[in-house]
C-alpha cells in the first residue's frame, strides 16, 4: 500500500511538471553566437559560472561555441563596453553581463539591443535597467537577511544568545542591503532571543578580518556567534575561533564558499553557513538568454520558462530598482558537515 | 645612419606593422571593414588617442604627465558634481575644463618654475586630483544629463565620425602644425634635446614648459568630459589607469622617453596600429590578458628594437675602422 502511495504521488508529481514545462518549454538545437561576460577573469566563481553555462549549452545544443571573453579587473569598466561593443559589430545573439560598469554600460547595451542583440545580466544587473533585457539574480536580498537569521537561531537554539557581524567594508552596497534585511528580520518575535551587539568591518582582507574576529572575541565575553556575509570574512573568523581553541563556545557563520569552509564544518567551528551556486546561476543565465534569443522567451513580466534540471522560473518586476525585469534564482543553498564535503568537489 | 635615417625606418617599420595588422584583420574578419566598426575602433579609444597628441609634446619636451587620467576623472566628476547641483551642464562643462587648466598649472609651477622633476609631481597629481575626484562623487554613479550632451558623445555628426572623433582629428591638424611648422615647436625640440644649453641661450624654458603643462591640463579635461558624454554617467573612477595606455602610444610612436626626438608621424601611426590590433584581437574574440600581453609585448620590442640597432650598428663601425 505503502509503496503505491508513493508511485501514485511520484507519478502525480511528473505529470505536474510536464504540465507546467509544455508552456515554456525551450527547443534546443538552435545555432546561435552567445557571449558570457563576467566582470573579469580570473576568480573562482566567475569560473564556475562559466562551467555552468557550458553545462547549458551542451543540454541545449547549441551549435555555436559559447564565448566567455572578460576583461582583465584594472580594465574592467572601458573593457566590458569594448567588449560589448565587438560582440555587437559581430552581431552575436545574446550577451550575458555581470555588470560592473554601473550605468557606464547603458550606450553600448542599448546599442547592442538596437542591432537585435539580447542583453541578460546576471549577478550585478545594470542599475537603471536601461539596455537590459532581464537581470538573473542569485538571491533576493530580503531572503538573504532571513537565511541569515535563520542560521543563527539554529545554531544558538531556542535559549538564544548574543552575536556580532563582520561585514567586508562599511561601504559595500551588496553587504549593507543583507545587515539590513537581517536586521528588519530579527524584529520577528520568533527570534525575539537572538541580541545583535555589535557589526565590525574586516575590509574583505584575510588579516584585518582575523583580527576583527579576535577583537570581537575580548571585547565581548558573552558573545556565542560571529555571523559574516562574506566569503572572506567568514573563512577568517572561523580561522581565528579555531586559533583560540575557541570553537567549543563560539560559532561562525554567514555567506561562505564550501570549498573554504570545508574543514571549519567538519569540525565544529562553523555548523551552518549558506551561499547561491554559481554554477547554477551561470546554468540559469545561458538558459534565460538563449530562451529570449530563440524567440521562446518574451521578455515581459509573467513570462514563464523552463530551464532545464532548475525547473520553472517566472520573469517578474524587479522589485530592488525603479524599472527592470527579474529572473529570481534563489534559494540558498545551506552548507553543514553533511553536505559540505559533496560541494567542495 | 643618422638620428633623422633611424626615425625614418621606424615609421616605415610601423607602417609596416599596420600594413600587416590590417591585412590580417581583413582575412579574419568579415566584420572589420564596417564602417560602423571603423567608427567603434577610434571611439572606443577616442580620449586616450586625444590625450596621446598632447602627451608627445610634453615627452618630446623632455618631461612626463602622469595625472592626465586623474585629470580626465577629475573634470567629468567635477562636470557631474556641479551639474548635480543645479547648475547648467554647459556652465559646468567650463568649470570642468577650468578644473583641468587649474591641474595643468598646478603640476606646471611645480616642474617649471620651483624645478621638481615631473615624475614625482605629475605621480602627486595621480593621486592627488583623484583624491579630489572620488571626494566630489563619492561611492555613487551620476548620471541623467541632458540629452544633447550623450549625443554629443555617442552619436555620429559627421558622416559616421562622432564629435570627439572630429575634434582628435582637428587637434591632430593643429599639433602638427604647432610641433612642425613653428618658433614653439622648435623650442619644444630644443628643451628636450637641451634644456640647459637652451635656457643659456636666452630661450624662455619656464614658459615653454607651463604652457605645455596647461594644455595638457584643458586637454585631458576635454578628454574626460567627451569620456562622460560616450558613458552617460560618471563615477569616481572614471579612466583610472588610462595614463599608462596613452603613454605606450606616444612611445611606440618613436618619442624618446629621453625628450629631443620624435615626431606625430610616428605617434599617429602607433595608435593606429594599436587601434586595429586591439580591435582585430576583438573581433577575433582575444580579450584580456591576453590582448594585454600582445601589446606590451609591442612596446618591449618598441624600447629594444632601436637600442639593439643603435648597438650592432655601432658594433660594425668598430669592426671597419
Amino acid at each position: 500500500m505503502r509503496k503505491y502511495l508513493v508511485g501514485a504521488v511520484g507519478l502525480a508529481t511528473v505529470l505536474c511538471i510536464g504540465g507546467v514545462a509544455s508552456a515554456g518549454d525551450i527547443a534546443p538545437g538552435k545555432a546561435m553566437d552567445m557571449v558570457l561576460l563576467p566582470k573579469f577573469l580570473g576568480i573562482l566563481p566567475f569560473d564556475q559560472a562559466h562551467q555552468g553555462a557550458e553545462e547549458a549549452a551542451k543540454e541545449l545544443k547549441n551549435g555555436k561555441p559559447l564565448q566567455f571573453l572578460g576583461p582583465t579587473p584594472e580594465n574592467s569598466v572601458a573593457g566590458q563596453i569594448e567588449i560589448t561593443t565587438n560582440a555587437t559589430t559581430q552581431g552575436v545573439a545574446a550577451i550575458m553581463i555581470s555588470n560592473n560598469s554601473g550605468d557606464q554600460i547603458v550606450p553600448a547595451a542599448k546599442a547592442a539591443q538596437a542591432k537585435g542583440v539580447k542583453v541578460v545580466t546576471w549577478d550585478s544587473p545594470i542599475p537603471s535597467a536601461d539596455g537590459e533585457d532581464v537581470f538573473v539574480a542569485q538571491v533576493d536580498f530580503t531572503e538573504t537577511g532571513k537565511v541569515m537569521a535563520d542560521m543563527a537561531l539554529n545554531i544558538l537554539g531556542a535559549d538564544g544568545g548574543k552575536f556580532a557581524i563582520l561585514s567586508a567594508s562599511p561601504d559595500a552596497a551588496n553587504q549593507n542591503a543583507w545587515i539590513a534585511a537581517m536586521k528588519e528580520a530579527l524584529k520577528d518575535p520568533k527570534y525575539a532571543k537572538l541580541q545583535l551587539i555589535d557589526t565590525v568591518y574586516g575590509n574583505d582582507q584575510s588579516e584585518a578580518s582575523y583580527n576583527q574576529a579576535n577583537a570581537l572575541v575580548d571585547k565581548h565575553p558573552d558573545m556565542k556567534l560571529i555571523m559574516a556575509p562574506t566569503s572572506v570574512g567568514i573563512v577568517a573568523a572561523a580561522k581565528a575561533l579555531q586559533d583560540g581553541n575557541l570553537c567549543g563556545k563560539i560559532k561562525v557563520s554567514g555567506l561562505g564558499v564550501p570549498k573554504e569552509m570545508l574543514a571549519y564544518a567538519m569540525n565544529g567551528c562553523a555548523p551552518q553557513f549558506a551561499l547561491w551556486s554559481f554554477v547554477d546561476l551561470g546554468y540559469l543565465t545561458y538558459y534565460t538568454a538563449y530562451g529570449l534569443a530563440s524567440g521562446a522567451i518574451k521578455a515581459e513580466e509573467g513570462a514563464t520558462f523552463k530551464a532545464g534540471r532548475m525547473g520553472d522560473y517566472k520573469i517578474t518586476k524587479d522589485p530592488t530598482r525603479a524599472k527592470g525585469l527579474r529572473v529570481l534564482m534563489g534559494p540558498f543553498s545551506i552548507y553543514n558537515k553533511d553536505n559540505v564535503e559533496a560541494a567542495s568537489k | 645612419m643618422t638620428v633623422l635615417g633611424r626615425l625614418k625606418s621606424w615609421e616605415g617599420l610601423l607602417l609596416a606593422v599596420l600594413v600587416a595588422v590590417v591585412a590580417m584583420n581583413v582575412v579574419r574578419s568579415p566584420y572589420y571593414l564596417g564602417v560602423t566598426n571603423i567608427a567603434n575602433l577610434f571611439q572606443l579609444e577616442i580620449e586616450k588617442i586625444i590625450v596621446a597628441l598632447i602627451m608627445t609634446l610634453i615627452i618630446i619636451n623632455g618631461e612626463i604627465d602622469l595625472s592626465v587620467a586623474s585629470v580626465m576623472g577629475l573634470s567629468a566628476c567635477v562636470l557631474a558634481w556641479l551639474f548635480q547641483m543645479g547648475t547648467p551642464l554647459p556652465l559646468a562643462i567650463i568649470a570642468g575644463l577650468l578644473s583641468g587648466l587649474a591641474a595643468g598649472l598646478f603640476n606646471g609651477f611645480w616642474v617649471a618654475y620651483v624645478g621638481l622633476p615631473s615624475l614625482a609631481v605629475t605621480l602627486a597629481g595621480l593621486i592627488g586630483f583623484r583624491g579630489i575626484a572620488r571626494i566630489l562623487v563619492e561611492d555613487r554613479a551620476i548620471g541623467g544629463f541632458p540629452l544633447w550632451f550623450n549625443t554629443m558623445g555617442q552619436q555620429p555628426v559627421l558622416g559616421p565620425m562622432t564629435a570627439s572623433i572630429a575634434i582628435f582629428f582637428v587637434l591632430f591638424a593643429i599639433i602638427v602644425v604647432v610641433l612642425h611648422r613653428s618658433a614653439l615647436g622648435r623650442l619644444v625640440y630644443v628643451i628636450g634635446n637641451n634644456a640647459q644649453a637652451a635656457r643659456y641661450s636666452g630661450v624662455r624654458v619656464k614658459r615653454v614648459k607651463m604652457a605645455l603643462f596647461a594644455a595638457s591640463g584643458v586637454v585631458a579635461a576635454l578628454a574626460g568630459i567627451l569620456y562622460a558624454a560616450r558613458l552617460g554617467s560618471v563615477r569616481g573612477d572614471m579612466a583610472t589607469g588610462f595614463e599608462l595606455d596613452v603613454i605606450t602610444m606616444v612611445l611606440l610612436g618613436g618619442v624618446s622617453i629621453f625628450g629631443g626626438s620624435g615626431n606625430l608621424v610616428g605617434v599617429g601611426l602607433s595608435i593606429l596600429v594599436i587601434l586595429n590590433l586591439r580591435n582585430g584581437m576583438g573581433l577575433a574574440n582575444i580579450t584580456g590578458n591576453t590582448q594585454t600581453s600582445v601589446i606590451g609585448a609591442l612596446l618591449i620590442l618598441s624600447v629594444l628594437v632601436p637600442n639593439m640597432a643603435q648597438v650592432l650598428q655601432s658594433s660594425w663601425k668598430g669592426r671597419n675602422t
